[in-house]
C-alpha cells in the first residue's frame, strides 16, 4: 500500500515535470498577434473579466503590435491589504464586464482585465502606481496618455461613470446592465409573512394591537431614531467612526454638515436619557409608597440634568462658536 | 403697586384672565420682534431669490387688481418664451399682502407696498402664536397652550422661513395649517357643520397659499382613519369629515394651479378613499341598529367579500389598461427615501431637499428635541379624539422632516404644541409642591406638611425647587439658544451683505442694488439682460428688464443655452448672444471682495448643465479642468477655461488692481490665486458697469461691425 502510493507520487510528479516542460516548449517566445487575440477570445469565453498576472499581463497588454484596446482595473483584493474600495470597485467593474461580454456591442477590439496586486506586483512597479484602484485604458495604438487613468476621485467609479469613461476613450458604448437586487424584496415578504402569521397565531387575542403602551413605546422610538438622524444614516451612508491624524478613534463628527453612525446612537441615548427622567419625574407621584417615589423623582431630575448638560456640550463641540454650556464644557 | 391694587379689585378668575392675556400678548409681541434682527441691521428689504418674485407679482397686483393678474402673461421673464403667471402660481401671499395694504389705505395708513411685504411673515407669526395657544388648549389644556404659544414665538426651525423680508409662501401657510388644525379639533369635537364648514373654509386659504396642503390633506383623512380603528367613529366624526372633504375639495379646485388635481392625482386618494369609507361605515352602523345580529353577519360578510373582489378585478383593469398607474417611482420613494436620491439627480442636487442630521434638528428645535417624545408619551397615557390628532402629526411630520431638511417647518409647530404639553403636566406637578412646601414652612406644622406631600404625590418641596429650578434653566437656554441662532444664522438677506474690516468697523456691500438701479436707469425699456437663473428674480423685480431665464427653471434646454453662451470662447459666445437677441450680460464676481458664492465658483454648474443638451455637446466638463484635475483659474488652469466668456468677464482689467496686501496684481481673494489670464481685451462685449466692490459687473454686447470694416 505504502509503495503504491510513493510510486503513484512519483508518477504525478514525472508527469507534472513532463506537462510542465512540454508547455514551456510548446509557448513560443512571442505570440503573434492573432494568436494572441484568439487566446483572449477563447479566455473571454470563460470568464468576461480576465484576471492577468505579471507575465500575462506583458504578454497580452505591453506587447506591442495590438488592435485591440484593453480596460484594466489595478487593484488589490487580498484581505490582508484592507482595500474596503477595491472590494466595490471590483463588484461595479464586474457588471460593466459582463455587460460588455454579452452586449451586441462585443468585440474582439476590446477586454477587460485586471490585476491584483499579490500577483502581479510587477505590473504595479511598471507602471510606477502605489495605490488600488486604478482604472486604466490601454489604447490599441501608442501608449496610454494621462488621460487613459481614470480619475476616480472626480468621477467615481460606479459602473456607470467606468461605461462613461470606456465610451470616452474608445467610443464603445455599453449599455450597463445591473443584476437586479432582489434582497429588499425577499426582506420585505419574509417581514410581511412573518407578521402575517404572528397575527393568524395570535386571531383569537388580537387585543395586544390596541394596547396603547405598545403603540406609545414605538412612537417614541421612532421620534428617537429621526431625531438622532439615522434617516441621514440610511440615506448617506456614513462611516461607523473616524480615525483621526494621530491614531485615535474619532466617535463624534468635527463639523454640523455631517455626523458618524456611532454619533447618532450616542445622541438618541443622551436624548432618551433626558426622556427617561423626566418619565421618572411626572411617574414618581403615582404609587404609593413614599420613599420610592422620592427616590424616583431625585434620579429623574439627576438624569435630566447631568443629560441635557452632556447634549450641550456635545453640540457645541461640533457648530463653531456656539456659546452655551452647562456644567461641562 | 398695580399689582396689588389689581388683587384687590379684581376676582380670581379675572386675575386669571388678565395673567393669560398678558402672557398672550407678550408671546405675539415677541414673535414679531425677534423677527426684525435683518431690518433693524440692515434696512426693510424683501431677502434672496424667491421672495423678489412674490414681491413683483404682489406689487402687480395691488397695482392692477385681480382679474389682470389672473390673466398675467409676463413677457419679462424668459425671453422670448414668456411665462404665465396667474394660472401657475399660488396666489394666497400675494392676495393677503393686497388686500392689507387696501385695508391700510382705506384706513388712511399710507404704507408702501413694499413694507407691507417685508412684514407680513412677522405678522402671521404673532397669529400662529394665538392660533397655537387655541389648538393646544382644545386638545389638552390652557397652561400647555400658554406654554406651547410661548415656546412656538421663537422656535427657530419656524423663524427661518418667516423673518421680516422673506417674503415668501411658508411664512403664511403655516398660520393656515394650524388654523385650520384647530377648527379641525373644533369640528371633531362638536360634530357641528359649522365648524367643519369653517375649517374647509381655513383649508381654502391654505391651498390658495402653498403646495404643502397635500400634507394636510393626508394627515386629516389619516386622524379619520386611525378613530375608524380604534372604535372611536362616531356621527360627529362622520358630520365633519363629510363637510370638510365636500366643500374643501370644491372650494380647492378653484385655484387654478391646483385645478383638477384633487380628484385625479394619487396624493389625493387617500382622503378621497377615506371620505368613501366614512360613508360605508355610517351605513353599516346605521343597519346593525336596525336589524337582528345574525341577518346582519350574514349580510356584513356578502357584502365585504363582494366589494373586496369588485375593486381587485376594477384595480387590475385599470391598472393594465394603463389609467393609474400606482408603482410609480413617486410611490417608492415614499417607501424608501434612498430611492429619490440615487434615481432622481434633480432632488439630489438641491440642498433643501437633503436629509436632516441630529445637529441640524437639534440647531432649529434645541430642547423641544427631547421634550417632544415625552409630550408623546403623555399624550398616550391619555388618549382622546384630538390627542389621536396630535399623535399622527407629529410623528408622520417627524418622518418628513428626517427625510428633508425643508420640512422642519412643518414639524416645528407640532414639537411646540407637545413640549408645551410636556413641560405644563411636569410644571402643574411641581409647582404645588414648591407651593406646599412654602405653605408649610410657614404654618411650621409637621403634620400639615405630611399631608400636604402626600398630597401632591409626595415629593419633597426640595426636589420640588430643584425640579422647578432646572425647568426654568432649560427655558432660559432655550431662550438663548433661540435668539443667537435667529441672529446669527436666520438673519442675513444676501441681498445686502456685511463684513468686518480689519478694524472691526462693519462694511456694508450694497452692490446688488447698486447695479439693479443702473441697469434701470441706463438702459433702454426693452433691454434684454443676460445672467446666469439665480438672479433672474431679482433683475425683473428690481430693474425691471427683460431676462433670459429665471429661478423658476421650468425649461432646462434655456437655461442650458445660457450655460453654454458663459462657457464658450468669445466667438462662440457671441454667435450665441445674437442668436438669442441678448443686449447686457451681467455676472457676479467675488474675486475683489472675497465673496464666495459668485459665478465663477457656479461656474461648473453652468458647465455642466450647458453640455446637457444635445446644441453642447461640445462643452465638456474635463476641458475646464486644470492638468491635475483640479479647478483652478490660475496659469496652471486649463486653456480652455482661461479664455471663456465667463472668465474673462469676471476677470477683465481685474489683473491691474491690487487687493490684498503682499500678493501680486489679480489676486483672487476667494479661490486664493493669482489669475492666470491678466492682459486681454474683449472683442465682443464692452464693459457697461462694476460696481463699487466689483461684485456685479454688466456688460454691454457689441452691435456687429459694419461692412467693409
Amino acid at each position: 500500500m505504502k509503495l503504491l502510493r510513493h510510486t503513484l507520487c512519483g508518477a504525478l510528479v514525472l508527469l507534472a515535470a513532463c506537462v510542465f516542460y512540454t508547455a514551456a516548449q510548446a509557448k513560443p517566445k512571442t505570440l503573434s498577434l492573432s494568436e494572441r487575440v484568439q487566446n483572449l477570445v477563447e479566455m473571454n469565453q470563460k470568464k468576461p473579466l480576465l484576471r492577468f498576472n505579471g507575465p500575462k499581463f506583458r504578454e497580452y497588454v505591453k506587447n506591442t503590435p495590438r488592435n485591440y484596446s484593453m480596460i484594466v482595473m489595478l487593484t488589490a483584493l487580498a484581505p490582508s491589504r484592507q482595500c474596503q474600495i477595491c472590494r466595490h470597485a471590483h463588484d461595479e467593474f464586474t457588471i460593466v464586464a459582463n455587460s460588455y461580454r454579452f452586449s451586441p456591442v462585443y468585440s474582439n477590439k476590446m477586454f477587460f482585465a485586471m490585476v491584483d496586486f499579490d500577483e502581479g506586483s510587477e505590473v504595479f512597479q511598471l507602471l510606477r502606481l502605489n495605490t488600488a484602484p486604478v482604472f486604466m485604458h490601454f489604447p490599441a495604438k501608442g501608449k496610454p496618455k494621462a488621460a487613459d487613468t481614470m480619475d476616480i476621485h472626480r468621477v467615481g467609479f460606479a459602473a456607470d461613470s467606468i461605461a462613461k469613461f470606456v465610451a470616452e476613450r474608445t467610443d464603445i458604448t455599453i449599455r450597463i446592465f445591473r443584476p437586479p437586487n432582489y434582497s429588499g424584496t425577499v426582506a420585505m415578504i419574509t417581514l410581511v409573512a412573518l407578521a402575517g402569521s404572528f397575527l393568524y397565531i395570535r386571531r383569537n387575542n388580537l387585543e395586544f394591537l390596541y394596547n396603547k403602551n405598545l403603540w406609545g413605546a414605538i412612537a417614541v422610538f421612532f421620534c428617537f431614531a429621526m431625531i438622532s438622524g439615522q434617516m441621514w444614516n440610511h440615506i448617506r451612508g456614513p462611516p461607523l467612526v473616524h480615525k483621526t491624524q494621530n491614531g485615535g478613534v474619532a466617535y463624534i463628527h468635527g463639523s454640523s454638515q455631517g455626523q458618524l453612525v456611532v454619533e447618532t446612537y450616542i445622541v438618541m441615548f443622551l436624548n432618551a436619557m433626558i426622556v427617561l427622567g423626566m418619565i421618572l419625574l411626572i411617574e414618581s407621584g403615582t404609587s404609593k409608597g413614599h420613599n420610592k417615589n422620592r427616590i424616583m423623582a431625585m434620579v429623574g431630575l439627576v438624569l435630566l440634568t447631568v443629560f441635557f448638560s452632556f447634549l450641550l456640550s456635545v453640540f457645541r463641540s461640533k457648530a463653531q462658536g456656539y456659546p452655551y454650556s452647562f456644567l461641562f464644557k | 403697586m398695580i399689582l396689588a391694587m389689581a388683587r384687590d379689585l379684581l376676582t380670581w378668575e379675572k386675575q386669571e384672565h388678565l395673567v393669560k392675556l398678558i402672557i398672550l400678548i407678550t408671546a405675539a409681541v415677541l414673535s414679531f420682534a425677534t423677527r426684525l434682527f435683518s431690518v433693524l441691521r440692515f434696512e426693510s428689504v424683501i431677502h434672496e431669490f424667491d421672495p423678489y418674485f412674490n414681491y413683483r407679482t404682489t406689487r402687480f397686483l395691488a397695482e392692477q387688481g385681480f382679474y389682470k393678474f389672473h390673466n398675467w402673461f409676463d413677457d419679462r421673464a424668459w425671453y422670448p418664451l414668456g411665462r404665465i403667471i396667474g394660472g401657475t402660481i399660488y396666489p394666497g401671499l400675494m392676495v393677503t399682502s393686497a388686500a392689507l395694504y387696501r385695508i391700510m389705505w382705506l384706513l388712511n395708513i399710507t404704507i408702501d407696498i413694499r413694507n407691507v411685504c417685508v412684514f407680513l411673515a412677522p405678522f402671521f407669526s404673532s397669529l400662529t402664536t394665538l392660533v397655537t395657544y387655541a389648538l393646544t388648549k382644545e386638545i389638552h389644556s390652557t397652561g400647555a397652550g400658554l406654554v406651547a404659544a410661548a415656546l412656538i414665538s421663537i422656535v427657530p426651525g419656524y423663524i427661518s422661513r418667516s423673518v421680516a423680508g422673506s417674503y415668501d409662501n411658508e411664512g403664511i401657510a403655516i398660520f393656515c395649517m394650524l388654523f385650520t388644525y384647530y377648527l379641525w379639533i373644533k369640528a371633531v369635537k362638536t360634530g357641528t357643520i359649522f365648524w367643519s364648514s369653517l375649517s374647509a373654509l381655513a383649508y381654502f386659504y391654505m391651498v390658495s397659499s402653498w403646495g404643502g396642503y397635500v400634507f394636510l390633506i393626508n394627515l386629516i383623512p389619516l386622524h379619520v382613519l386611525a378613530l375608524m380603528m380604534t372604535g372611536r367613529f362616531s356621527h360627529r366624526i362622520y358630520v365633519a369629515y363629510s363637510t370638510l372633504y365636500c366643500v374643501g375639495t370644491i372650494l380647492s379646485m378653484q385655484i387654478s394651479f391646483v385645478g383638477f388635481q384633487p380628484i385625479q392625482s394619487s396624493e389625493h386618494m387617500l382622503a378621497l378613499g377615506v371620505f368613501g369609507l366614512c360613508q360605508i361605515h355610517a351605513f353599516v352602523d346605521y343597519l346593525r341598529s336596525r336589524m337582528p345580529k345574525d341577518h346582519f353577519e350574514l349580510l356584513f360578510k356578502t357584502l365585504v367579500s363582494s366589494v373586496l373582489t369588485i375593486v381587485l378585478v376594477v384595480g387590475t383593469l385599470l391598472t393594465i389598461t394603463g389609467k393609474v398607474s400606482p408603482w410609480t417611482g413617486r410611490f417608492y420613494s415614499l417607501l424608501d427615501p434612498s430611492y429619490a436620491k440615487n434615481h432622481i439627480p434633480i432632488i439630489a442636487s438641491v440642498s433643501e431637499h437633503q436629509p436632516t442630521s441630529w445637529s441640524s434638528f437639534y440647531f432649529d428645535l434645541q430642547i423641544l428635541v427631547f421634550l417632544f417624545p415625552a409630550g408623546l408619551y403623555f399624550c398616550f397615557a391619555r388618549l382622546t379624539d384630538s390627542n389621536i390628532f396630535i399623535i399622527l402629526y407629529g410623528v408622520t411630520s417627524i418622518y418628513f422632516a428626517g427625510v428633508m431638511v425643508r420640512l422642519m417647518l412643518v414639524l416645528a409647530p407640532v414639537m411646540c404644541v407637545l413640549s408645551g404639553i410636556a413641560i405644563s403636566h411636569l410644571l402643574a406637578k411641581y409647582i404645588k409642591s414648591v407651593d406646599a412646601g412654602g405653605a408649610a414652612k410657614a404654618t411650621e406644622s409637621k403634620r400639615q406638611h405630611k399631608k400636604l406631600e402626600q398630597q401632591s404625590g409626595g415629593v419633597k418641596s426640595e426636589v420640588a425647587i430643584g425640579f422647578v429650578g432646572i425647568i426654568t434653566l432649560m427655558l432660559i437656554v432655550y431662550t438663548l439658544h433661540c435668539t443667537w441662532v435667529t441672529s446669527e444664522a436666520y438673519s442675513s438677506p444676501s441681498i445686502v451683505l456685511s463684513a468686518r474690516s480689519h478694524d472691526g468697523g462693519r462694511i456694508i456691500f450694497d452692490d446688488f442694488r447698486e447695479a439693479y438701479y443702473w441697469l434701470q436707469m441706463n438702459t433702454p425699456e426693452d433691454a434684454r439682460i443676460m445672467s446666469w437663473w439665480d438672479y433672474g428674480y431679482q433683475i425683473t423685480a428690481m430693474a425691471n428688464r427683460t431676462i433670459l431665464v429665471d429661478n423658476n427653471t421650468w425649461n432646462n434646454t434655456h437655461i442650458s443655452r445660457v450655460g453654454q453662451a458663459m462657457a464658450s470662447s468669445e466667438e462662440k459666445a457671441y454667435e450665441i448672444m445674437r442668436e438669442l437677441d441678448v443686449d447686457y450680460v451681467l455676472v457676479i464676481f467675488g474675486g475683489l471682495t472675497g465673496y464666495s458664492s459668485d459665478d465663477i465658483n457656479k461656474f461648473l454648474w453652468m458647465v455642466r448643465i450647458g453640455g446637457s443638451t444635445d446644441r453642447g455637446a461640445h462643452i465638456k466638463e474635463k476641458d475646464y479642468y486644470a492638468a491635475n484635475g483640479e479647478f483652478r483659474v490660475d496659469k496652471e488652469g486649463s486653456p480652455t477655461l482661461l479664455n471663456c466668456l465667463m472668465y474673462k468677464m469676471c476677470y477683465y482689467r481685474f489683473g491691474q488692481m491690487y487687493t490684498e496686501g503682499g500678493k501680486a496684481q489679480g489676486y483672487d481673494r476667494v479661490r486664493a490665486a493669482e489669475i492666470g489670464n491678466k492682459d486681454f481685451e474683449l472683442d465682443v462685449l464692452e464693459e457697461a458697469y462694476t460696481t463699487e466692490h466689483w461684485l456685479v459687473r454688466i456688460y454691454k454686447v457689441k452691435d456687429l461691425p459694419n461692412r467693409g470694416v
